[in-house]
Parts: structure tokens; C-alpha cells; sequence
């Protein structure tokens, strides 16, 4: 008999409970069990992967990366959302601001989202610098550092920075495209005010994170559990659709790199 | 080895200048929906942010991008769609139309589409949905216990529901109140009693519907519809006989305990199918000549109206009763014994009432007598025993109609409760 996975996720909303409570009940029926422990923030749940109190972390971009640094590389990604791997920023800019290229950028306010959100504040001012924009000497920057230490999960920040550039605060802002996405979908852009400007390239997000000493026999079969989870199964559907995502799939690891680089040139360790 | 695209593209959409959260995401997603997977929807914009806004949806959505190319100042976008389904359900129902009734549609022409098929038994698992409407997977099941057709349905259901629905009046405006004036004593006295007895009977028919219509199962929704147009109807009943009671310088009368128990063992059936039988068949029958009565008699144009309006009401509440005890016999004959076994154990529960109680007696014949003279008295009397007589007859007429023989019949209508519901 195998010790079921203990896992930790952070609780950066209430949906948490009911996401993973009905994960463990799925993983019950399929056969390999689990449990989970909540953490208010990732640098707690990161201490208690490497700690061995928690066999897997389902961790931020940002909190995998950091994982990786302290422990030299000995963390494995098992697994991640199928909106984990083509994951982008979004610029946005004022309609009315005359904004058309990256180039119009220089000397305007960028409105970033929390400082430990990759995808709101880290990986935007990443991917600008590659295109020539650099953030101290071409932009200014207002940075709204909502609910830091849950790295951005919350949508708090990139809804100021919605906000900022649609109330003419900010003349561009940066947010992931997911969030984008919904905020089309529920038609809570006015276009004429806010529009998209560039998408970043694409990176990934988060991933369920272990130990690369855990036992496979232990990680195999509950991956595979998760695997076999279905969209087109109204059991399953609210889950996925409260994690967002439509599918698992297996860990990809090469769309962490430019975090990697980010986090180093940018001091953020 | 390479392989050439082979996306189809299946759907076209021309957008303009439209963004995507100003309505062009409501075309591409219903464009999408019924593709197959791997199927591909074009969509040409003059959006300049159209493009991004629209791969960055795919991703949400679960569709995938495959490109964008800009030709002639416009975009031209390929979507192919995804493997996942937006709404687990069956495809929704096209081209389903309903003939005409000159200028109405109506109910008994409603038998189309997926709609048309009423099954005997409806599915274990039920649903607040329309009959034919493709449900959900996932949707939640709700447990009905009546589920079975012999259990609530009557023939001509559709016509008795479009009858209620176009003959609803309204008890504040349809009766002649403005001519009220006031009565003779005694006779007011009797119309009071004779009123709060007619609202206390109203009230057994207004619960014991109540009682059951939410537990029929909406595959029946001929039946639930038409129940409600009763519950509406008995709802003014109590409306307009309170009223009357209390328009008039009288005021309410007694409720005897005779009658209140005649009226509480209405409520004891647990199956719809008897309890209809005893209040509708039995109870509304007995009252349609009681109503004839009371309008042939009325002292005043008010209550005449009344009464005129209520007979006409439950004449299809006692339509329905009869078609519904029919069609449960037809469907089983043990239906019949059920129903004759229920009239034998409600008498035998009211072995104490022997009568309809001097109150109302009393208040019958000076209503039909006009007053409380010898020779008005002497009228009352007669009228009222030659209308037992009637109300005995006619019960007989409708219990053969249900089904019953002529013994049977006459057995039942001698056992029915003196206290006439």
C-alpha cells in the first residue's frame, strides 16, 4: 500500500476548498488518494516542499523557479495545465493614447501587477527589454503590489492595471492572457477606451512540483489519475473549470527559461 | 514527412471593425459550436487588435489558433476548433412549427417536435425543463413521485387548459358589487352562512391540488399547467364568496366541526388519482347543482353572478376529474376498487355526520324559500329536498361516466358525504 500524495496549494481564494476537495474525492475513485494542506503564500508552501512536510507543490511559475534555485535543480515538474504552456503577457494601452508600436511606449506610465506576479509585472518588463524598451530609462512605471506572496493568483492587481489604463491613470499596462481573455469574454473591456497592444512571447506557468528524491511509483500513477480527468465529464467539468483548464497534461520545463533569466537579471532571487 | 494542412474551414465570419469584447466573441463562439473538432471557422477583421485578442481567447476557450495573415488592409484568421464541447446536451431542435388555430396557437397543437412524445412512465431522473428540451449532462436531477401518466393525466387536457386560461374573470371587477343593497335579515344571514360554507369548501380545493402539483413531473406539464389554472380558479372562489359574506352588512358565519372534518378528510388521500376522485368527481360534481341552486335562488344580481361564475369554473374542474378517473381505469382496473374502497373508508370516517348540518339546512331553505314566512319556508323546504334529489341523480350520471355500473354508481353516490364536498 503506497502513501498517497500530500499536496500543497495556496489559498488565494475561496474556490480553493471545493477545487481540491473534489480533486482528492476524484483521486479517491481513480485509485491513487491524496490529501492537501493550504498555505496563505508560495514561499511558505516552497519551505514545506523542501522541508518534505508536502510531497508536491501546485506552484506559480515564479515559486517553481525558486524551488529550483534553492534546491540546485533537484525539483521535478510532474505535471500542468494545458493553459499552463502557451501562457503570455498582455501590453495594453489607452485607445486614445497614440500608442501603435512598442516604440510609442518610451516615456509613458506602465502599469504593472504585484512585484512577485510573473506574468503581470516580472516577464512583461522581461520581454520589453528584449524589444528594446528599457524599463528604467524608457518607462514609468506605477506598480499596484496587491496580495503579494500569492504571485499575482489573485487578479486584484491586474484589475488596477485594467483600471489604471482605463481610467487614463496609465497610458499602457501589462496582464496575463487569461486574464484578458475573460475580461473580453464577459465584455468587460470598452473597447474604445482599452485595447491590446502586444502579446509577449509565450511562456509557462504554473506546475504541480516534487522533490526530484520522491518515489515515481508514488508520482506516476496520480499523474496518470490526473491525466485521465475530462472536460466532456460533468463530474469533472466544474473542477477544470474553476482551476481553468480544460486539460492536464505531462510537465513541460523549456518555457521556464526566460523566468529563469528574469528572476537573475532582475535581482528578484 | 510533411503533411499539408487539411483544416476545412466550415464557417466564415466577416467582423469588420468589431472588437472582440464588443460582440464579435458571441459570433465566433456560436460559429464554432457546431463544428466538428478539427473543423476550422475564418474570420476576416479590420480590428487591429482583433487578431491577438482572438488567439489569446482560443487558449481560454480550448480552440486553437492557427493563424492570421493580413491581405487588402484585413485579417483573415483561422480557427480550428477544439475538442471540447461548450454545452454537454444534445443539439438544440430546429425547424419545429407549430400549426395555427386561425389567429392562435394553441396547446392541443402542441404535440411537435421532441415535445410530442408523452411516455407512459417519465424518466426516473427529472428535470424543471420544458418536455423535449435537451437537458444537460450534469444538470441536477430532481425526484418526482408522480411519474407514471395513468397517475395524472385526463384526455382533452390541452382543451380544458386553454378553457381556464381564456375564461379567467376577476373577482373585484366582474361582479355587479354596486348593486348590493341591503336584504332581508334572515335571508342575509343565510347568504353569510351559505357563503363561509362555500369558502370553507374552496379551501379543500384549493390545497388539495396544491397538495400534489409538486410532485408531478414536468413531463406532465399538461397536467401540472392545468392543475394551476384550478388552484387560480378555487384562489378567486374563496376571494368572492369572503367578500360576499362581508360586503353586505352580515359577516362570516360558522365553519361546524361536521364540516371541517367532512373537508379534512379530503386531505388524507396520499395518491393524486383518489384524492381527485373524492373532491372532484364526488365533492366539485355534487357541487355543480348546488351552485345551479344557489344562482337559481339568489336573492341579489351579485350573488347570482357569484355563483353563475364559480359553477362555470368548476364544471371543468369536475370535467377533468371525471376524464382523469376514466383514463386510470382504463389504464387499470384495479383503479376502480381503489376509488370504491376510498368512498366506503372516508364513510365510514364520517359515520358521525348524518347531514349537511342545521346551519346550512336552515340557511338553504330560507335562501330559496326568500325569507323566514310560512309559505316561504314551506317553498325553501321543498326545493331544497327535491335538490338532494338531483344532486343524487347527477352524481350517478357522472360516476358512470368515470366508468362505473349503475349499482356501483348508485352505491358510491349514497356513501358520498351528506356534507356534499
Amino acid at each position: 500500500m503506497t502513501n498517497p500524495i500530500l499536496m500543497g496549494a495556496v489559498a488565494y481564494d475561496p474556490k480553493v476548498v471545493p477545487i481540491w476537495d473534489g480533486i482528492r474525492e476524484y483521486m479517491k475513485e481513480a485509485g491513487p488518494g491524496m490529501d492537501y494542506v493550504l498555505f496563505s503564500n508560495y514561499e511558505a508552501q516552497v519551505d514545506a516542499l523542501l522541508s518534505g512536510f508536502i510531497d508536491v507543490a501546485w506552484n506559480t511559475n515564479l515559486a517553481y523557479v525558486r524551488a529550483q534555485r534553492r534546491t540546485s535543480g533537484h525539483c521535478r515538474a510532474l505535471a500542468m495545465r494545458d493553459t499552463d504552456v502557451d501562457y503570455c503577457s498582455v501590453i495594453v494601452v489607452r485607445t486614445d493614447a497614440g500608442i501603435n508600436t512598442l516604440a510609442d511606449l518610451r516615456g509613458r506610465t506602465l502599469a504593472l501587477g504585484s512585484r512577485d506576479s510573473g506574468h503581470a509585472a516580472i516577464l512583461p518588463l522581461y520581454f520589453l527589454k528584449r524589444q528594446d524598451i528599457d524599463p528604467q530609462r524608457d518607462l514609468k512605471l506605477m506598480r499596484f503590489d496587491l496580495d503579494v506572496g500569492k504571485h499575482g493568483d489573485t487578479g486584484a492587481s491586474e484589475s488596477a492595471v485594467l483600471n489604471a489604463v482605463a481610467s487614463g491613470q496609465a497610458e499602457a499596462g501589462a496582464v496575463g492572457d487569461p486574464f484578458w481573455a475573460k475580461a473580453l469574454e464577459e465584455r468587460a473591456v470598452d473597447g474604445d477606451k482599452v485595447r491590446l497592444l502586444w502579446t509577449t512571447p509565450t511562456y509557462h506557468h504554473c506546475n504541480f512540483t516534487a522533490l526530484d528524491s520522491i518515489d515515481e511509483s508514488r508520482t506516476t500513477p496520480w499523474v496518470e489519475a490526473l491525466l485521465k480527468m475530462d472536460y466532456n465529464n460533468p463530474k469533472h467539468r466544474p473542477l477544470l473549470d474553476m482551476e481553468g483548464l480544460k486539460r492536464w497534461l505531462p510537465a513541460q520545463t523549456e518555457g521556464y527559461r526566460t523566468l529563469f533569466e528574469a528572476v537573475e537579471e532582475q535581482g528578484i532571487g | 514527412m510533411t503533411r499539408p494542412i487539411t483544416t476545412k474551414i466550415k464557417a466564415q465570419y466577416y467582423g469588420e471593425d468589431l472588437g472582440a469584447s464588443e460582440g464579435l466573441l458571441v459570433a465566433v463562439a456560436r460559429l464554432l459550436d457546431p463544428l466538428a473538432e478539427g473543423e476550422a471557422l475564418e474570420v476576416a477583421t479590420e480590428n487591429l487588435s482583433v487578431p491577438d485578442d482572438l488567439r489569446v481567447w482560443c487558449r481560454r476557450a480550448g480552440h486553437r489558433f492557427l493563424n492570421a495573415t493580413r491581405e487588402n488592409g484585413k485579417s483573415i484568421i483561422l480557427i480550428e476548433r477544439g475538442f471540447v464541447r461548450r454545452t454537454l446536451a444534445d443539439p438544440p431542435e430546429w425547424g419545429v412549427r407549430m400549426p395555427r388555430r386561425g389567429e392562435t396557437v394553441d396547446m392541443r397543437d402542441w404535440q411537435v417536435g421532441r415535445h410530442a412524445t408523452i411516455d407512459e412512465e417519465a424518466p426516473i431522473a427529472g428535470s424543471l425543463a420544458p418536455r423535449g428540451a435537451s437537458i444537460e449532462e450534469g444538470a441536477p436531477t430532481i425526484e418526482f413521485s408522480i411519474r407514471k401518466r395513468s397517475d395524472i393525466w385526463a384526455n382533452a387536457i390541452s382543451e380544458l387548459y386553454e378553457q381556464a386560461t381564456s375564461s379567467q374573470w376577476v373577482g373585484a371587477r366582474d361582479i355587479p358589487w354596486q348593486e348590493l343593497a341591503p336584504l332581508d335579515e334572515e335571508v342575509e344571514r343565510a347568504v353569510c352562512q351559505i357563503m363561509t360554507f362555500l369558502a370553507e369548501n374552496e379551501y379543500a380545493a384549493l390545497y388539495v391540488p396544491a397538495r400534489f402539483i409538486g410532485q408531478i413531473h414536468p413531463h406532465f406539464t399538461e397536467a401540472a399547467l392545468f392543475l394551476s389554472t384550478v388552484m387560480v380558479d378555487e384562489a378567486r372562489h374563496i376571494e368572492v364568496f369572503t367578500k360576499r359574506a362581508l360586503a353586505n352588512g352580515g359577516g362570516l358565519g360558522v365553519a361546524s366541526a361536521a364540516t371541517q372534518l367532512s373537508l379534512a378528510s379530503l386531505l388524507e388521500p396520499k395518491d393524486f388519482s383518489t384524492a381527485s376522485f373524492l373532491l372532484s368527481v364526488l365533492g366539485e360534481g355534487t357541487f355543480l347543482d348546488l351552485l345551479a341552486f344557489l344562482e337559481e335562488h339568489a336573492p341579489e344580481r351579485a350573488t347570482r353572478e357569484i355563483c353563475r361564475r364559480a359553477r362555470q369554473d368548476e364544471t371543468r374542474h369536475v370535467r377533468f376529474g371525471i376524464a382523469h378517473a376514466k383514463y386510470t381505469i382504463e389504464a387499470d382496473l384495479s383503479a376502480a376498487r381503489r376509488f370504491g374502497s376510498a368512498v366506503e373508508a372516508r364513510a365510514e370516517f364520517l359515520k358521525s355526520v348524518s347531514g349537511v348540518g342545521a346551519l346550512i339546512e336552515e340557511s338553504l331553505i330560507i335562501y330559496s324559500g326568500g325569507g323566514m314566512s310560512p309559505s316561504s319556508l314551506r317553498a325553501g323546504t321543498k326545493r331544497v329536498a327535491q335538490l338532494y334529489e338531483t344532486m343524487h341523480a347527477n352524481r350517478v350520471k357522472r360516476l358512470a361516466a368515470a366508468g362505473f355500473n349503475s349499482d356501483q354508481a348508485d352505491h358510491m353516490s349514497r356513501l358520498h358525504t351528506p356534507n356534499f364536498m
